[in-house]
């Protein structure tokens, strides 16, 4: 496993008016911003929306599965955004905001690759916490 | 004197060329009407189209600028504070409808299929459907109360109006995913009035007016626009598939099993 850091809610995000997920409020607290990285053990590609779970390790080296809702396999399709962008054993850090219920999940709306790419981000159906 | 008559005339000229290649242009029926018939990125998009027909989803909602005064009790009545019940609060959560004012507005694709005496909406957001005839019936005297209203359309020239009533008290629009301690809410007298008409021939102006009689002192209406995707398909849109934090809260996945034991 090369999971690499794990950092939550160390770092102000103020939270950007562009959710779209079908409840987001219902579901996530935009007060509550979440930045992890690790790597992709599995993903969702289903209605309503998509799902990836990443692995990380903490500084003591406690793991951690990360579950993070995406946008909807449709609407990412009408971006050009297929399945394929998402492999498990990809290195990725993602940024979103927490589950209201306080597990470990959360909306993903940024996620960089070790590489610098970056998928999902910047546009409306993101939920995308911005300095 | 006679150069003013001449830019008149010019401007006239002008104004008149795109009507003329508009009419020329744009899909009608073999009964000579718009043809509305295909697949739309409805407001809830930028209609920046890009390779591969692409088009990006946005946030739309309705813009307060734009509305009537209130009545007295019709701000609180359509702003209300959220209850931390997510039932209560986006009923979207637990896969319910978001109702025709909010569906208007979907990031979502829709398809449209016109036939002489009917046009049918499929939105591929939650599977809805709207049948609106357009042979001249009226609505019925007991409409029932639904999510998307009954809804009758008529032709005004080339602008075709859609009119619904019949709306259950319910989500104005997703206002509360970006203010998350605000709910917006119509009431069920709430008239819609929908008004499309061809720019060219893949762009719709889309006007929607509100007549809440409940909450405003009169009726507003807000300007959209539809985008013709001819590459696009609806696609299956099933929310209760993998909707892992219904009514907030998260289900477990097998990987998070695996890595909490």
């Amino acid at each position: 496993m090369k999971t690499i850091s794990f950092v939550l809610g160390a770092v102000f995000l103020c939270a950007v008016a562009a959710f779209s997920h079908h409840s987001f409020s219902a579901e996530y607290d935009a007060t509550k911003p979440v930045s992890v990285t690790g790597v992709v053990k599995k993903v969702e590609w289903q209605n309503p929306h998509i799902w990836f779970y990443v692995e990380v390790k903490d500084e003591n080296g406690k793991v951690t599965t990360w579950g993070f809702s995406g946008g909807p396999p449709g609407m990412l399709a009408r971006r050009g955004i297929t399945k394929d962008v998402l492999k498990v054993g990809d290195v990725i850090k993602v940024e979103g905001f927490r589950a209201k219920d306080g597990s470990n999940n959360g909306s993903g709306g940024n996620v960089t690759f070790a590489d610098g790419r970056r998928v999902f981000a910047g546009s409306a159906e993101d939920v995308v916490p911005r300095n | 004197m006679s150069l003013c008559l001449c830019g008149s005339c010019l401007f006239a000229i002008l104004a008149f060329i795109p009507a003329l290649l508009l009419g020329q242009t744009i899909p009608r029926t073999p009964e000579g009407r718009p043809n509305f018939t295909g697949v739309w990125a409805g407001p809830g998009f930028t209609h920046r189209v890009g390779p591969g027909d692409t088009d990006t989803p946005r946030v739309t909602t309705y813009d307060t600028a734009k509305m009537s005064p209130f009545k007295p009790g019709g701000d609180a009545f359509m702003n209300r504070p959220v209850t931390g019940d997510p039932i209560k609060d986006d009923p979207t959560a637990g896969c319910l409808p978001n109702g025709l004012t909010r569906q208007i507005l979907s990031p979502y694709a829709q398809q449209w299929i016109q036939t002489p005496s009917q046009i049918v909406v499929l939105y591929e957001y939650m599977h809805f459907f709207r049948v609106i005839p357009t042979d001249g019936h009226p609505h019925p005297k007991d409409v029932e109360q639904t999510w998307m209203g009954d809804s009758l359309g008529k032709w005004e020239g080339d602008t075709l109006v859609i009119d619904t009533i019949g709306l259950k008290e319910w989500m104005m629009d997703a206002t509360h995913d970006s203010k998350p301690d605000q709910l917006r809410i119509h009431s069920d007298q709430i008239h819609v009035i929908e008004r499309l008409r061809y720019i060219d021939p893949t762009t719709v102006s889309y006007q929607v007016t509100i007549d809440d009689p409940k909450i405003f002192t009169a009726p507003w209406s807000q300007d959209f626009e539809m985008k013709l995707h001819p590459t696009w398909k609806i696609l299956e849109f099933v929310c209760e598939e993998n909707n892992r934090c219904i009514f907030g809260k998260c289900a477990e996945s097998d990987v998070q099993k695996t890595s909490r034991e």
